[in-house]
């Protein structure tokens, strides 16, 4: 029985959390001190490069720490760390770009290379707005932007562009890419500039020629280092199609040595959707740290009744907490996800996926939107998915699926 | 060059969805205020300490204790660096860190700095100055939190801005989280039933007295009745408060099962002695001997959930009102009860009887339970 001792501490400890407000239990646990001085006390992200490439980044940093207005090492460090960012998830990486760059941050018009990074790393913030506004000072007729530069401002645009929705103005970038005005930087900007149009172009109704498009890029790429990339293009566009090369597709893009959260996560999901949870299991484990494959690695333990999956669940939560905590909302895709798949809340589920579609509006966001409207019984929420739909002629083999079950059942 | 573009166009391509890959970069730093004092707790991410220090020694990916212990100095320098307080536009002076611990956070390990502050004078005002890491990572953030007394405000800060200034109440009147700790206290007392059939098995015969030639008889007027009911009650209560408040503070820990064994046949002897009558006189003696024990209770349970001494006085005591209001309330209504009844031959002659047999066999089978740790079927 509960004696009521236990009842009175719980009580207590209930009432040290709740009626005094402010920060949760596990933020604020019991420090402990480790047993013996050769227990491992934490193992240390995934890291990139050979031990020297980390000691010489080190010494970069602090070159840079001695005199930080050395814009061209600045600009170095910066797009490292973006790079880094990209392949592990870890937005401590993007702080990083963001301190390479502090003498120039705060500047209304920077110069060019700093314009740029900040927009990207604005952009991976979900800053989309703040991002738009320096890609378009970028592109401004008349900019002294440099014409590489202004190449990369053009693709990024196109991309956050497409985030947003806004496809047609997005592939109208794309196609200025390919213009004679880029000509002179050769086919480094001509593939991206095709692969680019060619996506836009199979989100908006045209898959089949879509599909050729991306196949002959591919095949001109070869080796090159953009193939894995060009493989996660392909491999989402199958996946709309509801073509089975997808995952051979997805399985080239990961044939890298430490595949980025981005194809990882994308995978999953094409093997969660096909009920092969072991799969995923498989993996992802090694990658709990970030949020979005943890997401994905709970959602198959718990499918397959792991009793791991418990503990998943509860680093997740604790995880929302503490953006909740720090103001952010740029997860609001996965937090749907979180509250549909694991925590049987579509009433929540839904309400995240709304938030989120208000902000982005690719496929993978029209399905979070869909499945959640369904399974809170209010169907009518994912209208907006279906208007785009119908908009801009978006075919979803996924989303195709949901429709025609519901006009079966209705 | 052409390598650059490639990294630069993809990573723009995929970056979108990566501001929620991965938790980001938090501190976690609790400022408690008692009078000039803030006793101070800092949780610092090894990983970030990791990249502002080096202090993976043999860089294998991992961190060993020894690693990070042997580097608490420039742990602690580089925190020191990061965080000034000051009250009321003082500056408050840091004193000696405590030992090195860790913790675990949802996204790993973090150092524990744990240090007190003094300040010149009573702090009405708290500034935190805040610039951890404000060189190398702009996304960090330390999520602070003041307490004082009962309450606690929490702010997100960011490493660049000016101070953040915390109004401090300075404790006179109750805070508005007190009256939660006295519905709480009351809600605990109603639902705690070896506390309440210890008062019941105490109060069943305080309406009636015993005569040496004809057994239990109602007693004849009120006064000394509700005179000896106080006497047990305030016993009780004041008992279970010192040994509480003892608890609480860390003062005496007696272990947990030995406490909640004494509690057990602390009620079995209080049924009996309604039996078999052995003190008479004086009952509340023997119910503040007991009721410590009572109090006493708290004490290995609080420890379990690792409470602080500072700042529990409030709540503490706020909870301790409201079981003493539950406890009266119920007293009263019990006493009304019995007082009526006392007259019948049905209460002389079985509820009192009854009564304590129930009790005492309820309370023999808590007895057993906890002093031999068994879990019996029909107690529950």
């Amino acid at each position: 029985m509960l004696s009521s001792t236990q009842r009175f501490v719980q009580t207590l400890a209930l009432c040290a959390a709740v009626c005094t407000g402010g920060l949760a239990g596990p933020a604020w646990a019991t420090p402990f001190v480790p047993h013996s001085d050769d227990e491992v006390v934490e193992r240390l992200p995934l890291r990139i490069g050979t031990p020297e490439q980390r000691q010489q980044q080190r010494a970069a940093r602090e070159r840079l720490r001695a005199q930080p207005t050395q814009l061209p090492l600045a600009v170095q460090l910066a797009r490292e760390a973006i790079a880094r960012a990209r392949q592990l998830g870890d937005p401590r990486e993007l702080g990083q770009a963001e301190a390479a760059l502090a003498p120039w941050w705060a500047l209304a018009e920077p110069p060019p290379a700093v314009r740029l990074l900040r927009a990207t790393v604005r952009q991976s913030q979900h800053d989309f707005d703040a991002a738009l506004v320096d890609l378009d000072a970028l592109l401004r007729e008349g900019s002294a932007t440099p014409l590489l530069l202004q190449a990369q401002a053009e693709l990024t645009r196109a991309s956050v562009l497409q985030v947003r929705g806004r496809w047609r103005e997005a592939a109208a970038g794309c196609e200025r890419l390919g213009s004679d005005r880029y000509a002179a930087l050769g086919n480094t900007v001509q593939l991206p500039a095709q692969a680019c149009l060619a996506e836009l172009t199979g989100l908006q109704g045209q898959a089949d020629r879509a599909q050729a498009t991306l196949a002959r890029l591919a095949r001109q790429a070869g080796n090159d280092p953009s193939a894995g990339w060009l493989s996660l293009v392909r491999a989402e566009l199958a996946e709309r199609r509801g073509d089975d090369s997808a995952q051979a597709l997805y399985r080239h893009a990961l044939q890298t040595p430490q595949p980025d959260v981005y194809t990882l996560a994308a995978y999953a999901d094409w093997l969660l959707d096909r009920s092969r949870n072991a799969e995923v299991i498989t993996l992802l484990t090694g990658r709990e740290d970030a949020d979005a494959l943890l997401l994905r690695l709970a959602i198959a333990r718990r499918r397959s009744h792991d009793p791991q999956a418990d503990a998943a669940i509860a680093t997740l939560a604790a995880r929302f907490d503490a953006a909740a905590l720090r103001g952010d909302r740029s997860h609001d895709r996965e937090q749907a996800r979180f509250e549909l798949e694991l925590k049987d809340n579509a009433a929540a589920a839904l309400l995240y996926a709304q938030a989120n579609w208000a902000k982005q509006k690719e496929p993978a966001d029209a399905l979070v939107l869909v499945r959640a409207a369904r399974a809170a019984g209010q169907a009518q929420a994912a209208e907006p998915v279906w208007r785009l739909v119908r908009d801009t002629g978006l075919q979803d083999a996924r989303l195709n699926a949901i429709a025609a079950s519901s006009k079966g059942t209705t | 060059m052409k390598r650059l573009l490639h990294t630069l166009a993809l990573a723009g391509l995929l970056l979108p969805m990566l501001a929620m890959a991965h938790k980001p970069s938090d501190a976690y730093l609790q400022l408690q205020v008692e009078g000039p004092h803030v006793e101070q707790r800092f949780d610092i991410a090894l990983r970030d300490l990791d990249r502002e220090l080096a202090l993976d020694a043999d860089d294998n990916g991992q961190l060993d204790w020894r690693e990070v212990r042997t580097r608490w100095n420039d742990i602690a320098q580089l925190a020191q660096k990061g965080l000034a307080l000051g009250a009321d536009g003082q500056p408050c002076n840091p004193e000696a860190l405590g030992t090195p611990q860790l913790d675990e956070h949802s996204d790993g390990r973090y150092a524990v700095l744990t240090r007190r502050w003094t300040c010149p004078a009573n702090v009405h005002q708290l500034d935190v100055i805040y610039t951890l890491f404000a060189q190398t990572d702009p996304t960090h953030r330390g999520i602070v939190r003041v307490q004082h007394g009962t309450q606690s405000d929490t702010a997100v800060l960011m490493p660049a801005t000016a101070a953040h200034r915390f109004e401090v109440a300075t404790g006179e009147a109750p805070p508005a989280g007190f009256a939660g700790f006295v519905l709480e206290g009351m809600h605990h007392i109603l639902i705690g039933t070896d506390h309440i059939l210890f008062l019941l098995a105490l109060l069943l015969p305080a309406v009636l007295v015993r005569t040496p030639a004809r057994g239990w008889k109602a007693a004849p007027s009120l006064r000394p009745v509700l005179a000896d009911v106080l006497r047990v009650v305030t016993a009780f209560t004041v008992a279970h408060s010192i040994t509480l408040a003892l608890a609480a503070f860390d003062v005496v820990n007696p272990p947990s099962r030995w406490v909640e064994s004494i509690i057990a046949a602390s009620v079995v002897l209080a049924a009996l002695n309604n039996l078999y009558p052995v003190v008479r006189e004086g009952r509340w003696k023997l119910t503040f001997v007991f009721g410590l024990v009572h109090g006493f209770g708290f004490a290995s349970a609080l420890k379990d959930i690792g409470l602080t001494k500072t700042g529990l006085a409030l709540p503490l005591f706020g909870f301790n009102l409201g079981v003493e209001l539950g406890q009266l309330a119920i007293v009263a209504i019990f006493f009304a009860g019995v007082w009526t009844l006392r007259d019948t031959r049905l209460y002389r002659g079985f509820g009192l009887r009854a009564g304590s047999a129930v009790i005492t066999v309820l309370a023999l089978g808590w007895l057993i339970e906890r002093a031999f740790d068994l879990k019996l079927p029909l107690i529950s």
